[in-house]
């Protein structure tokens, strides 16, 4: 995984830099959408960790310019601007997520691993949280390194879950996916089947917890 | 808008008083000159009481002239009806008829008058002989009265009401950019400094104070604007060192110490966020015109904060009681979910739950299960900078006073009430009715 981070704040870059490569990240530093350019010349990345005052522009002009361009490289703006129309004014120029200054370094690297998990985003296919791994190409769920037996309904759920963890799904995305495996779904098939998947986690001794939001939908928390 | 206690006498009053002060000055000058004129004319006077009894006669068609009782403190009065036709049957015109006439004679103590007045009664002529006498100026008296009469107060008060009214109405005509001026510095808000005052093309001294007060408006909005953008921009400047302090502490050894600094900073955080709302929400520089469903932004802020909450072992429910479309800013309104919730984590202590709902209808509500609020307090928890407790350091405060500034921003009212058994009910409630289309923006409150 290649990040660049564009912050013009040297003490502030070296932290996240550190703090992400303690992660296992690679993170590429560069200053000025100049730099920006050059480097992306030279080298593939996966994610882009932009702060939007530089001293040669603003990053949302690089956001624009890429979208333009049909490069749908994740962007994740960072920036001290959080005020009431910044945030929609970043995701409209096309970015893919906005974090506002100051952050924690883990609320960071979860956005980072998420916008990476994208469908899309070159992230691989196996997903993990706490000691519950899953493979999305084979559909192969493992807890602590043992094989897991689910339904494929389950392991959808699980799949749409773990695709953000720590993050609420909402209700309508995993019923939909309930929806397009079969054509007749009752209406608590999803309470049903959260529960049998709850059951058969707690079973295998897996310590990732999901939660039900009540009135929203259902989020996987990894063990605190 | 609200009716102001005014000051000092009203400009009608005050033309008013002037003006009556005027026509009395007048009136005795006048006065003066019709009482000389007639007294050093007597004959004249005369002249006159005689014409003004036999009008007396005119007046009332079937009094008889022996019936007259003649003016007041006469001597002597005696009148009867003279008929000319009859005093002198041979004469071939039994039509002719008599001249008026006016005798004055002075007597040893007196001054008698004696003549004839022609008088029209039910359209044939009659003659009236009259003769009184008199030794003091009282029988005169009706007489001047009636010449004052007709001489000062008939063409004086007209003039004195017209002079009135035109005075009233020009001076408030001339007047009425002030009027203007004084409705528009009334409307004049504190949050929306731009609004300058019309100015008038006359008179020029309205003009000349009006701009002077624009371009004191002026300066205080510059200093508004000074200290806004300071405001926001120090909060700004100050989010990238709060940063590096954060993120440097993450990289330190753990420690209670760590742990303590880490909370010290994550409030400093808050408060910085909240300044730049407050800020924010008091320029009012947002569009409330997108077409929402709370129920959406509901449920953003209960997924937003739901892994806070499980961090902290408490539930957050969200409640969706349907129809809440309203026509707002979605930041805005988030903003004052999330200031709401974050009050009940607050306050409410523990594990216990907090429910968020949207609806019925445009409001959202957000319950806690904590103490509630004391009635004492009610009237200041949205005040900025209020706090229960001053030695609590978990907040500045300023978490309700956004809420409240945000939801009057969408025409909107904040509500608290004690629910039975325990807790807090915090309700914003938006405007009724869905606009027509979505272009409904903000409108200045009147």
């Amino acid at each position: 995984m290649r990040l660049l981070l564009i912050e013009d704040s040297k003490r502030l870059a070296s932290l996240i830099r550190d703090g992400l490569q303690d992660q296992g990240f690679a993170v590429d530093w560069c200053e000025t959408l100049n730099e920006v350019k050059l480097l992306r010349q030279l080298v593939q990345y996966d994610l882009l960790l932009l702060d939007l005052g530089l001293p040669d522009g603003d990053g949302l002009s690089l956001v624009r310019s890429m979208r333009r361009r049909e490069d749908t490289t994740p962007i994740l703006i960072i920036t001290a601007h959080g005020e009431l129309d910044d945030r929609v004014v970043g995701l409209d120029a096309g970015a893919d997520d906005y974090l506002c200054k100051p952050f924690q370094l883990p609320e960071l690297v979860s956005r980072c691993r998420a916008l990476l998990r994208r469908p899309g985003a070159s992230l691989s296919t196996v997903l993990s949280a706490g000691n519950v791994l899953f493979d999305s190409s084979t559909r192969a769920l493992l807890v602590s390194g043992n094989l897991v037996d689910a339904t494929a309904r389950e392991i959808n759920l699980l799949e749409h879950l773990l695709r953000r963890t720590g993050q609420v799904v909402p209700r309508p995305v995993l019923e939909n996916s309930l929806y397009s495996m079969e054509n007749a779904v009752t209406p608590n098939a999803l309470e049903a089947s959260v529960s049998r998947l709850r059951k058969r986690l707690k079973m295998a001794a897996a310590n990732v917890q999901i939660r039900t939001v009540h009135g929203v939908g259902y989020v996987l928390f990894e063990p605190k | 808008m609200k009716k102001h206690e005014t000051a000092g006498p009203t400009l009608l009053r005050q033309l008013t008083y002037r003006l009556a002060v005027f026509t009395l000055i007048f009136a005795i000058l006048d006065v003066g000159l019709v009482v000389w004129t007639y007294t050093s004319q007597p004959e004249a006077l005369g002249e006159q009481l005689l014409t003004l009894e036999a009008s007396k006669l005119e007046r009332s068609p079937f009094l008889s002239p022996d019936e007259l009782t003649g003016p007041p403190g006469a001597r002597s009065w005696s009148a009867r009806a003279v008929y000319p036709a009859r005093a002198n049957p041979d004469h071939p015109n039994r039509s002719g008829s008599l001249m008026d006439w006016t005798r004055r004679e002075r007597l040893e103590h007196s001054i008698r008058i004696s003549g004839v007045r022609r008088i029209e009664r039910g359209g044939s002529p009659e003659w009236v002989w009259m003769e009184l006498e008199a030794d003091s100026i009282r029988p005169y008296i009706p007489v001047i009265l009636n010449e004052l009469l007709t001489h000062v107060a008939l063409p004086l008060v007209p003039l004195l009401a017209l002079m009135l009214i035109f005075n009233v109405l020009a001076a408030r005509r001339i007047l009425q950019p002030l009027r203007q001026a004084e409705r528009e510095i009334e409307r004049l808000d504190a949050e929306k400094m731009t609004t300058r005052l019309t100015e008038p093309s006359a008179p020029r001294e309205v003009n000349a104070l009006v701009r002077a007060v624009n371009r004191a408006l002026q300066r205080l909005d510059d200093t508004m604007v000074r200290l806004r953008s300071f405001t926001s921009n120090a909060a700004h400047e100050l989010r990238t060192p709060l940063s590096i302090i954060q993120l440097s502490l993450e990289r330190l050894p753990e420690s209670d110490h760590r742990t303590e600094l880490q909370l010290d900073v994550s409030q400093l955080n808050r408060l910085v966020g909240q300044m730049l709302d407050l800020t924010r929400a008091d320029t009012m520089e947002f569009d409330t015109g997108t077409i929402l469903d709370l129920a959406d932004i509901g449920r953003d802020i209960v997924s937003d904060m739901t892994p806070m909450a499980y961090s902290a072992n408490r539930e957050l429910h969200f409640d969706d009681f349907g129809s809440a479309m309203v026509s707002g800013h979605a930041e805005a309104i988030y903003r004052i979910y999330r200031n709401l919730v974050d009050n009940a984590f607050l306050h409410a202590p523990g594990e216990s739950p907090i429910e968020v709902s949207a609806g019925p209808g445009p409001q959202i509500s957000v319950r806690d299960y904590g103490p509630g609020i004391c009635e004492a307090d009610l009237s200041n928890i949205f005040e900025p900078l209020w706090r229960k407790d001053r030695r609590r350091n978990d907040g500045a405060g300023l978490g309700l006073s956004i809420v409240k500034r945000l939801a009057e921003a969408h025409h909107g009212t904040v509500s608290v009430q004690n629910m039975n058994g325990s807790g807090a009910l915090f309700t914003v409630h938006f405007q009724e009715g869905m606009p027509e289309s979505g272009d409904l923006k903000q409108t200045l409150p009147s």
